[in-house]
């Protein structure tokens, strides 16, 4: 069990540690530039998203798993449009939206208005982006639960070997958190600095990855926005880099996909 | 410092304790009912604490409902310009907050029991320290929770001076600060 997970106080205390990259030149033009997410599916599994929110601009579909003590599975899956309970998610669809605007976003509704059972629609949710072929899935969510370390670390390697990105938002909250702890995922903390596309590899994994997430302008309900900080911010940057290089480069793989954010981190250096 | 009936008094020295380590204007409680749909304010020491602590919210209202729904630490800043922010509490309080923090409290299975909320801190940085204090804290805060739910339970007296001993720890450390700067 890992007591001390790297907070992103790893990103935000003085000089970051340099690492070495894959010697790419030009990486991040090469990555993002002219990219617009076009042809790229992504999923954000959250709480739901205002697909009429200005910020969000339409989604492609949705899907939401809801509890149901009767059904066989403890939940049942509703396709279609739905409304997003409290702002989380299309907090995260407005940032993916604003920085890859011809992404194809689905909502992913695991969060209800109860807290039950929290574990298992999660699972469900990473499941049906794996099995739907999205190409990137933002997770600013997750879970404590021993009791979903093996479900979820499952279809985290699943998602892994058919090419959907996980990207997950890491926990200020001691002890380990799933599934951003697993090593098939891009892990993501909060940074400080209003750079957008500015990224930091963590020298001292699990958490991997720090984008932007301390007070961002952010999306929220009643087609409003707030000013918040959390992890939950940082995540859907990250998701966003992930869908303007796999627009770009679509025979890119999860395991490149996260070579090549390493090679575009601010503290890494050509190999 | 308020208490709901029947709360332990060592979620008050909690409640008490994170108020000052944040110089906040209030912190408070709110623990999740049976069904997993309400949150209820059961602890709060600062402004408003008691008209706030009996009230009963959904759990996907405002920002403490996001911290419970996501499991994560948040902060909002200008929560007043937001139209989703849970205004009539706060105003049932006589206290709208510019800023909120607030973090869930997890049980041993990861099971959400509730969360800490902590308005208006003075204590502020531009960075999400204060959060993995906050974080940190709601995991202490949790524990407290579960072991004096089981006020028989082997558990239950260790901790109960828990909440005295930060409350203890951060008057000390409060006292070094202010007289280190005179």
């Amino acid at each position: 069990m890992t007591l001390t997970p790297a907070w992103s106080g790893a990103f935000d205390r003085g000089s970051l540690q340099e690492v070495v990259g894959l010697p790419i030149e030009h990486v991040r033009e090469w990555a993002f530039a002219g990219a617009t997410g076009a042809g790229i599916r992504v999923a954000i599994v959250d709480s739901g998203i205002d697909a009429e929110h200005p910020r969000v601009g339409g989604i492609a579909g949705g899907v939401a798993f809801e509890l149901d003590p009767s059904a066989e599975l403890g939940y049942v899956e509703r396709e279609g449009p739905h409304e997003d309970l409290v702002g989380h998610g299309t907090a995260c669809a407005a940032i993916i939206r604003g920085l890859a605007p011809e992404t194809e976003i689905y909502s992913v509704r695991v969060l209800g208005a109860n807290l039950k059972g929290r574990g298992a629609l999660l699972h469900a949710g990473v499941e049906w982006s794996v099995e739907r072929g999205m190409h990137v899935a933002n997770l600013s969510l997750s879970s404590k639960s021993d009791a979903m370390f093996a479900p979820l670390h499952e279809v985290a390697d699943q998602a892994y070997f058919a090419g959907t990105v996980l990207v997950c938002a890491a926990n200020n909250l001691p002890g380990p958190t799933y599934p951003s702890q697993y090593a098939s995922v891009v892990s993501v903390a909060a940074r400080p600095g209003d750079e957008e596309m500015t990224l930091a590899y963590n020298a001292h994994p699990p958490v991997e990855f720090g984008a932007r997430g301390i007070d961002v302008d952010v999306a929220w309900a009643d087609r409003g926005s707030i000013t918040a900080t959390g992890n939950s911010f940082a995540a859907p940057h990250v998701s966003a880099m992930v869908a303007l290089m796999r627009s770009k480069h679509p025979w890119l793989t999860p395991l490149q996909v996260k070579a090549v954010l390493q090679a575009a981190s601010i503290n890494s250096l050509a190999g | 410092m308020t208490l709901a009936p029947d709360v332990d008094p060592a979620l008050g020295r909690c409640v008490e304790a994170t108020r000052a380590l944040f110089g906040a204007a209030a912190c408070s409680i709110a623990l999740v009912d049976e069904d997993g749909g309400t949150l209820e304010f059961v602890a709060s020491d600062g402004v408003g604490s008691q008209e706030i602590v009996g009230v009963t919210i959904p759990v996907s209202r405002g920002i403490a409902g996001w911290a419970a729904m996501s499991g994560q630490p948040i902060a909002v800043r200008d929560v007043q310009s937001d139209a989703r922010f849970a205004r009539d509490v706060a105003e049932s309080t006589h206290y709208v907050p510019d800023a909120i923090y607030a973090a869930p409290m997890l049980d041993a299975q990861g099971e959400v029991l509730g969360v800490a909320s902590v308005l208006d801190p003075t204590v502020d940085e531009t960075s999400d320290w204060t959060l993995h204090v906050l974080g940190t804290i709601a995991g202490l805060m949790a524990l407290v929770t579960t072991a004096t739910a089981t006020p028989s339970g082997p558990a239950a007296q260790p901790l109960a001076g828990l909440g005295g001993d930060i409350l203890r720890l951060v008057e000390s450390w409060r006292a070094e600060q202010s007289g280190g700067s005179e």
